[in-house]
């Protein structure tokens, strides 16, 4: 599965990134997010409400996002 | 009374002997009395305090006794998170509606009750029953909502009635099992003196900011209203908090640096707070808003004051839609 790589980056950013990833994606895609923003774990959920897609927490600053709606 | 004549005429203090201490008496017994009808307690259950967020300490810790618990909730201040680590405690999640469920509550326990958050204007509906010990944070609910029946102790601030900041009220029951937290030797609740002329001007501020209220209330639920619907309808990838109280309201958009909007609209003069990650102090994200589950990013929280035109709003929402769209672009 492919990596995306937000180590250091911080709100709005890692969010930013994903969007912009998986725009280049089809449906179905998955994708591991690597953040340590403390941001991230409530902001991830929130865009996956939000934007219809699925992201589950992996633990250890890992999240595992699938591309659910365009 | 205008703030100047205030301060010449309540510096001695009340306590003393003396014709000018006697007038300050006078004074502070006049505020305690206006204070007990507005806020619906007697005038003797009424304590000031110089710093308002002490009176979280006050309220809670002295209703904890070895034998209780304290049963607080993940939207509860950050002051009662600070307070839950000295003793036995139990936090209580809120839905995502904002509401908590006291259900589990034992006898035993004392619990937090946030009447509205004063960060999202999220009104708690649910009321703890059966417990020991209730503390009541009205800071953010000022007058708007009355006390439950069964209240310990209860805290307000000033600056909801538009009163001055700097000035806690807190309320301890005549009928609550409390015992001072603070190293004491008298029966004063605060070390103190709490300043007099700024309990007077909040005095005269929440006389005249209630009976503005009457006339105002609905013109602040439109304004309200009406903002919370421009956002949903005209600013795509906007995430409101579950609201409830008219003067308040929290709305995160998303992809957007709450820095930078909250910087830019202070530019084009409008004060607005923010819940993101990136405009506080230790940079993390609003601890009510990751409990709502509401988008943390891109956060401004907007208060609605009596002052507040429908003119004011419609260019506000004009600029923030502007802005929103710039910084995405």
């Amino acid at each position: 599965m492919e990596t995306l790589n937000c180590l250091g980056m911080r709100c709005p950013l890692p969010v930013i990134a994903l969007a912009k990833e998986l725009s280049t994606k089809v449906i179905g895609s998955q994708i591991t997010l690597l953040s340590d923003d403390p941001a991230s774990e409530p902001d991830l959920k929130a865009w996956a409400r939000m934007t219809g897609n699925s992201v589950v927490s992996l633990g250890a600053n890992s999240f595992e996002v699938t591309k659910l709606a365009d | 009374m205008a703030l100047p004549h205030i301060f010449e005429v309540a510096w001695p203090d009340p306590a003393k002997l003396g014709v000018d201490s006697k007038s300050a008496a006078i004074l502070l017994n006049e505020a305690r009395e206006t204070f007990a009808g507005h806020l619906g307690v007697k005038s003797e259950e009424i304590s000031f305090l110089g710093e308002p967020s002490l009176g979280f300490h006050l309220g809670i810790s002295g209703l904890i006794g070895a034998q209780n618990r304290l049963v607080f909730s993940n939207i509860d201040r950050m002051e009662v998170f600070a307070i839950s680590e000295k003793f036995s405690s139990f936090q209580l999640k809120a839905s995502t509606a904002g509401q908590i469920d006291y259900a589990d509550l034992r006898e035993s326990d004392v619990a937090t009750l946030q009447l509205c958050n004063r960060e999202t204007g999220t009104i708690q509906l649910s009321r703890p029953n059966n417990c020991a010990g209730l503390f009541v944070d009205a800071t953010g609910s000022g007058t708007r909502i009355k006390l439950p029946d069964n209240w310990s102790t209860a805290l307000w601030d000033s600056t909801s009635w538009a009163g001055p900041s700097g000035l806690g009220i807190l309320a301890i029951s005549k009928s609550a099992k409390w015992q001072n937290p603070l190293p004491h030797l008298d029966s004063r609740i605060n070390p103190g003196p709490t300043s007099l002329p700024l309990i007077v001007a909040s005095a005269l501020a929440i006389d005249s900011w209630v009976a503005d209220e009457k006339n105002l209330a609905a013109k602040i639920a439109a304004i309200n209203s009406e903002i919370r619907s421009y956002l949903s309808l005209k600013i795509p990838d906007c995430d409101l908090a579950p609201g409830g109280a008219d003067h308040l309201l929290s709305a995160s958009f998303l992809y957007v640096n709450a820095e930078q909007l909250v910087t830019v609209l202070a530019d084009k003069g409008f004060a607005v707070d923010s819940g993101s990650a990136c405009s506080a102090v230790n940079m993390q994200p609003s601890h009510v808003l990751a409990a709502l589950g509401t988008l943390t990013q891109g956060n401004i929280r907007l208060t609605i004051h009596h002052g507040t035109s429908f003119e004011d709003v419609q260019k506000f929402l004009q600029v923030l839609e502007e802005t929103i769209a710039e910084l995405r672009a």
